[in-house]
C-alpha cells in the first residue's frame, strides 16, 4: 500500500518530465518548477523522510539537467535557481511533518478501536455469562461451566492488558526499560505458567541449550515475547500439534525459536504479520489481539534483535535473534 | 478455627469479594483506610492481615514496620500486578506474601494457610529440612534427592537450605543475596541467577518446568513443596 505511492511519484516525475519536454517552448520555467513540485508533494504525503528526500533530489536533478539554463548541465548560472531547489526540499519536508503526524494520530484511533475490540469480546462473555448466572441454571454443573468460561474470558483480557502496559512502556521511552542479567530458561518457565491446561502444557516442547549463559535484557519484556509467541502458535496452529521452543546459543547470538504446525503463510505476507495491524485487515479471526506480534517485533527490536517469520516442511517458523552485547562474569565459587 | 483476619482494602467490591471467601473459616473484619485500620487494630488482635498497599489516606506499606514493632502478625500484601517494586519494598519491610490483582481466590486461600502455618510454628530448629524428595541434612552438610546424594558447592548448600527453611515462602532477591553472600543488590542478581540454573539442573526432573524452585518474576524466588496445591 505505502510502496504505491513511491511508484506513483516516480512514475508523475516521468510523465511530467515528457510534458515539460513536449511543450518545454509554450511553458515557461516558472510553470515547470511549479509542476515539478507535485511528486514532491505526493511522496512528502506518505510521511517517511528518506522516501521524499530522495524523490525531492531526483526532481531537482532533473529539473537542473533539463530546464535551469544551461541545460544539460548540473552548472547552474544564475544563483536564484539554487533557491528554487532548497525551496523544493523545503515544501517536501514540511509536508512529510504534517503526514506524519496525520498518519500517528490515525494509527492512535486503529489502535484504540483494536483495543476496544478485543477488550469488548472477553467483555461482553463475561456480562453475558454473569447475567446467566444471575437468572442460575439450578444445574450445579451448568453454573461451573458459566464460571469457567467467565473465568477464561477474564484471563484472555488479563492477558491482553498485560501486553498493552507492556506495548505502552515500550513505546513512550527506551530508557524505561529495565535491563538485568536474565536466565531465558526462567523466563520460559515463567512463560510456561501462563498456559496451564494439561493439553497446552503436552503440546509445548522446549529445548534450551545447555550452555547458554545470562542475556542483558529486560525480563518482563521477553517474557511478554515467549509468551505472545506461544500464546500465537497455540491460537494458529491445529489442536493436538506440537509446538516446540528452541534456545540456543550462538558465538554472537542468542537464538529463539519457535516452531509449529500451523497453515504455512504466502511469502509476500511474511513480513507484514509483524505489522501493527496486519490481523485487522488480514483476517476475519476475532479472538486474536491485532498487536501480540507487533509487540513481539518491538521487543525485539528494544534488545537491538530481529524477529522473522519463514515457512518451514513442518509448518511455521518465528526466528528471534538477540545479539549478545554484554557477557556476564564468570562465576567463582566462594566457599 | 474462628480466627480473625483484618481485610485493608478501599475497594468494597474487593472487600466483599475477600469477606465472602473468607467466611467460611476466618472472622473477618474490614477496614477501607490506615485510619479505620490503626482503630480496629486498637481493639482487635487480628490472627493475620490482608494489606492492600493503595489506600485512600496513605500508603499502606507504611502500616507494616507499624505492626512489626509490636507484633508477628503475618501481612498478605494485596497489590496491582506492575507494581513491582512496591511489593518487593512491603516484603523487604516485613511482609510475608503476596497476591496480585487479578487473583484467585484458590491461590489467596492457599497463602493464607501457608502464611498461618508458618506463624505456628517460627522457631524450627530441626537439623534435617525436607520436602518431597528432596532431604537436606544440616549437620552432616548432605543433600539427598530420591535416596540419592547430589553434590552440592557451598554456595548451593546455603542457598538451599535458605529455600528449605522457608518452603513455600516468597524470598526477595534482596533478602537471598543477603542471607548467602551478604552482598548488595547490583553484584548479586547475576550470581543469584546463574546459581538458581545450576541448581535447577540438579534437583529439578524439567529445568524449564521447575517445580521446586518458581520464579516470582521482578521479585525473587518462591520455594514450593507440591503438596501444599499452589
Amino acid at each position: 500500500m505505502l510502496r504505491r505511492t513511491t511508484l506513483l511519484s516516480i512514475a508523475l516525475l516521468v510523465l511530467i518530465t515528457a510534458v515539460s519536454q513536449v511543450f518545454k517552448t509554450q511553458l515557461e520555467l516558472i510553470n515547470i518548477a511549479l509542476i515539478h513540485l507535485l511528486p514532491v508533494m505526493i511522496i512528502a504525503l506518505r510521511g517517511v523522510m528518506s522516501a521524499t528526500m530522495i524523490i525531492t533530489t531526483a526532481t531537482v536533478i532533473l529539473f537542473d539537467l533539463l530546464y535551469v539554463p544551461p541545460q544539460y548541465s548540473f552548472d547552474v548560472h544564475d544563483l536564484i535557481y539554487i533557491w528554487s531547489f532548497i525551496i523544493f526540499y523545503l515544501v517536501g519536508y514540511i509536508i512529510t511533518l504534517q503526514a506524519k503526524r496525520i498518519r500517528i494520530n490515525e494509527i492512535r484511533q486503529t489502535l484504540l478501536r483494536t483495543l476496544s475490540h478485543d477488550l469488548k469480546t472477553p467483555l461482553s462473555s463475561i456480562i453475558g455469562n454473569a447475567s446467566l448466572l444471575i437468572q442460575s441454571p439450578s444445574d450445579a454443573e451448568a453454573q461451573r461451566e458459566i464460571a469457567l468460561q467467565i473465568q477464561m474470558s477474564a484471563q484472555r483480557m488479563d492477558r491482553l492488558i498485560a501486553t498493552l502496559l507492556d506495548g505502552t512502556r515500550l513505546q513512550h521511552a527506551q530508557n524505561a526499560l529495565k535491563f538485568e542479567w536474565c536466565d531465558f530458561e526462567d523466563l520460559i518457565g515463567v512463560a510456561l505458567q501462563e498456559f496451564s491446561s494439561p493439553d497446552q502444557q503436552y503440546r509445548l516442547r522446549i529445548h534450551v541449550d545447555a550452555h547458554l549463559k545470562l542475556f542483558w535484557g529486560d525480563a518482563g519484556l521477553l517474557l511478554r515475547l515467549i509468551v505472545n509467541l506461544i500464546d500465537n502458535a497455540l491460537k494458529y496452529a491445529p489442536d493436538q500439534t506440537p509446538i516446540t521452543l528452541r534456545v540456543t546459543a550462538q558465538a554472537h547470538h542468542v537464538v529463539l525459536t519457535l516452531c509449529n504446525a500451523g497453515e504455512p503463510i504466502p511469502q509476500a505476507e511474511l513480513s507484514s504479520i509483524f505489522d501493527r495491524f496486519y490481523h485487522l485487515e488480514h483476517s476475519a479471526d476475532i479472538h486474536g489481539s491485532g498487536i501480540g506480534l507487533s509487540i513481539c517485533k518491538e521487543i525485539a527490536q528494544a534488545h537491538h534483535g530481529s524477529i522473522r517469520a519463514y515457512n518451514d516442511p513442518q509448518g511455521i517458523c518465528f526466528e528471534v535473534l538477540f545479539p549478545i552485547k554484554r557477557h556476564p562474569l564468570e562465576l567463582e565459587e566462594r566457599p | 478455627m474462628n480466627d480473625l483476619i483484618l481485610i485493608i482494602e478501599d475497594d468494597a467490591a474487593i472487600a466483599a469479594l475477600l469477606e465472602r471467601s473468607l467466611k467460611e473459616h476466618y472472622k473477618t473484619l474490614c477496614a477501607a483506610s490506615l485510619k479505620e485500620a490503626k482503630l480496629l487494630l486498637q481493639t482487635h488482635t487480628p490472627q493475620l492481615i490482608l494489606l492492600d498497599l493503595g489506600l485512600p489516606d496513605g500508603d499502606g506499606k507504611s502500616l507494616i514496620p507499624l505492626l512489626r514493632r509490636a507484633l508477628q502478625t503475618p501481612i498478605i500484601v494485596v497489590s496491582a500486578r506492575h507494581e513491582e517494586r512496591e511489593i518487593v519494598a512491603a516484603l523487604d519491610l516485613g511482609a510475608d506474601d503476596y497476591v496480585t490483582k487479578p487473583f484467585s481466590l484458590v491461590e489467596l486461600m492457599a497463602r493464607v494457610r501457608r502464611a498461618q502455618r508458618r506463624a505456628l510454628m517460627l522457631s524450627d530448629d530441626t537439623p534435617v529440612l525436607t520436602c518431597n524428595d528432596l532431604t537436606l541434612d544440616l549437620e552432616r552438610h548432605r543433600c539427598i534427592l530420591k535416596e540419592v546424594p547430589i553434590k552440592l558447592t557451598p554456595t548451593e548448600f546455603s542457598l538451599m537450605r535458605l529455600f528449605m527453611a522457608h518452603q513455600g515462602q516468597v524470598l526477595t532477591h534482596q533478602q537471598i543475596l543477603k542471607q548467602v553472600w551478604g552482598v548488595g543488590y547490583q553484584q548479586g542478581m547475576q550470581y543469584l541467577r546463574s546459581y538458581i540454573n545450576t541448581l535447577r539442573k540438579k534437583i529439578e526432573t524439567d529445568p524449564a518446568r521447575p517445580r521446586y524452585i518458581q520464579t516470582e518474576l521482578g521479585i525473587g524466588y518462591r520455594f514450593c513443596c507440591h503438596h501444599e496445591g499452589v
